[in-house]
């Protein structure tokens, strides 16, 4: 609702005004995209938030806002400023927050900022700011959120920042950075966000950081850094950590010993090769790691005392073995994909009873034992696919049941367990090409698509004439007491290859080996 | 079902590069981020030089986007760092709590931690 004129004498306030160009209510005026090329006057002197973003300001006069004096917002984004007085914005004690977002300017206006004194937030992303004056911030000791990210600066303002005790989260990403000398954030002791991604950074001092005692968070993705950030063992309360989209190929031993708050640490589509296996190891929050093509890496990481891992992912290495306590220490892992390793032969993981999706595929297994799996009824998600598994004890999947999807194809089996299977919703068998006999779907209640090493042996699942023999066909019926039978081979929704013309149920002359 | 009729920035609303009769802004205008408009089920895009109260903005070469901020910021720079909170939290360190630490005592008016 809009302001109401109150009768002074009232208790009211005087008489509240605002410019016919805006919309005033409850001490605030918006005047935004209203193709205003000057600031609107007749405002109320009790403004404390003024909008004159998407307009099409080009220049701030000297005192332009002396008569707004308890203004604590002020929005200019989206105009086209390139020039702003060094009295446009005196008066304004009370500002707090001003957005300058979007605009032309070439540099900070730093004489026009000298006497915010209450400002805390100074947005100045996307201008063309490629210098920062020395005393850009000089006055602004309340200074907490500086937005500098998306211009063209070619380094650090370190001077002008050199007196920014209270400042908690700073930008300057998407600018060009190239590299960033030692002790560039020297006094910034407040800071907790630093944003420095989408720069050309290849290179950083190994004490660049030295003074960021409260730092949290610290974005390097999306640079040129050829080498992994040392300069990160300053920080002692890193929270999450990203270097993403670099050209980083070790990440060394240690690595983050002196980050033991690191919760999340964003690596990929880094060209990694090695990774030391003490590199992650004592990350107690570290909730999710993901490696990829560490082509290099033939040791499994240490894990332990990073035990709040959920999601594990290290795939594309040499690593041939898994380690025999990684569910004493991981027992709270939901995911783990290990898939495009050489691993050889798997411990039992019955210590990791949350775990939701096993992804094994492109390894070297040989076999499934007994334990192997035991105790995982939580895993929905199971992958073997495309490794060299012969057999696979006969309670290999007795406990698992929760699993709704097992893809065994590609492997060298001749047959397969069922027995625990009951929620089983999707087999793959495909590729097993030593797995001949037909396939009995009678321990399968749930099955609803399944893919078989040869067409015949869908007829089990999809109804046609049927292959069984009379003696198997009665076992079956008194088994599952007639009735459901008929049902339950109809729900069977996908079998594949399924078997036609060329591909019939029927096997020639009495072998089934003879088929077309 | 109206037809999805595309078109370029000269139909569109002001800081749209494309849009669409039904769902307004589909592209930005580079440097501006894109915001989705709820109104029931409709979504209608705009394009704005900053997101809205409750959403922080992320820029990117090729697109800019503005997500939620946590649930107890009025505001914040990123995901987890709110400038200002929702009543009932003070800020601290860029944290919304319901309670100040050791040392800091609660000021409605500005609901931020103080000494």
């Amino acid at each position: 609702c809009f302001l109401q004129h109150g009768n002074a004498g009232e208790g009211q306030s005087t008489p509240a005004t605002c410019s016919p160009l805006c919309r005033c209510e409850d001490g605030g005026a918006d005047c935004s995209g209203r193709g205003l090329t000057a600031v609107p006057t007749g405002l109320s002197a009790f403004t404390y938030y003024l909008d004159i973003s998407m307009n099409n300001i080009t220049e701030l006069p000297a005192n332009v806002f002396r008569n707004l004096p308890y203004l604590e917002e002020l929005r200019l984004a989206g105009n086209d400023l390139s020039f702003i007085h060094p009295d446009a914005l005196s008066g304004l004690h009370q500002l707090k927050v001003l957005m300058l977002q979007n605009n032309q300017l070439r540099t900070v206006p730093s004489a026009a900022l000298r006497n915010l004194h209450s400002l805390q937030s100074l947005r100045l992303d996307a201008n063309h700011i490629t210098v920062v004056p020395e005393d850009s911030f000089e006055g602004l000791q309340q200074l907490r959120h500086l937005w500098l990210d998306d211009n063209s600066l070619t380094e650090v303002p370190i001077g002008p920042l050199r007196h920014q005790g209270n400042l908690q989260a700073l930008t300057l990403a998407l600018n060009r950075i190239v590299h960033i000398p030692d002790h560039a954030f020297a006094n910034l002791t407040s800071l907790v966000v630093l944003h420095l991604h989408n720069n050309r950074i290849q290179e950083i001092g190994k004490n660049c950081f030295t003074g960021l005692e409260n730092l949290e968070t610290l974005d390097l993705n999306f640079n040129n850094l050829m080498t992994f950030p040392e300069a990160i063992q300053t920080l002692p309360k890193l929270k999450e950590l990203g270097f993403h989209s670099n050209n980083i190929a070790v990440i060394p031993e240690g690595a983050f010993h002196k980050n033991p708050l690191l919760r999340a640490i964003h690596l990929y589509d880094n060209p990694l090769s090695f990774v030391g296996v003490t590199a992650f190891q004592n990350l107690s929050d570290l909730s999710s790691l993901m490696l990829r093509g560490a082509s290099m890496m033939q040791e499994f990481p240490i894990l332990t005392g990073t035990v709040k891992l959920e999601s594990l992912t290290l795939t594309g290495t040499k690593i041939s073995s898994i380690p025999n306590d990684l569910c004493d220490v991981l027992s709270l892992l939901r995911t783990l994909d290990l898939s495009y390793n050489h691993i050889q032969a798997l411990p039992s993981l019955q210590g990791c009873v949350k775990l939701q999706e096993i992804s094994l595929q492109h390894n070297q297994l040989q076999q499934i034992d007994r334990d192997t799996f035991h105790g995982l009824s939580a895993l929905r998600i199971l992958d073997l696919s495309q490794n060299q598994i012969k057999s696979i004890h006969r309670d290999g999947f007795l406990f698992l049941s929760g699993l709704t999807n097992l893809d065994l194809s590609q492997n060298a089996l001749s047959g397969v367990p069922t027995a625990g299977l009951t929620a089983l919703n999707q087999l793959k068998l495909s590729g097993n090409l030593q797995m001949k006999q037909p396939l009995s779907a009678q321990s399968l209640p749930k099955l609803r698509s399944i893919s078989v090493p040869y067409a015949y042996q869908c007829c089990a699942f999809i109804g046609c004439d049927t292959l069984l023999s009379s003696t198997q066909e009665a076992a079956r019926k008194r088994a599952s007491g007639g009735e459901e039978d008929v049902e339950r081979v109809s729900l069977v929704m996908h079998c594949s290859p399924s078997p036609g013309a060329f591909k019939p149920c029927d096997h020639l002359l009495g072998s089934w080996m003879i088929r077309l | 079902h109206r037809p999805h009729k595309q078109s370029m920035s000269s139909g569109c609303q002001s800081g749209c590069l494309t849009c669409s009769e039904y769902n307004g802004c589909l592209s930005c205008k580079p440097r501006l981020f894109i915001f989705l408009e709820r109104n029931g089920m409709k979504q209608t895009g705009v394009c704005l030089p900053s997101c809205p109260s409750g959403y922080y903005g992320t820029r990117s070469p090729d697109r800019n986007d503005c997500t939620k901020c946590r649930p107890e910021c009025d505001s914040c720079f990123t995901s987890n760092f709110c400038t200002r909170c929702r009543p009932g939290f003070y800020l601290h360190q860029g944290k919304c709590l319901q309670t100040c630490p050791e040392g800091r005592v609660p000021s409605t008016a500005q609901r931020e931690c103080v000494l």
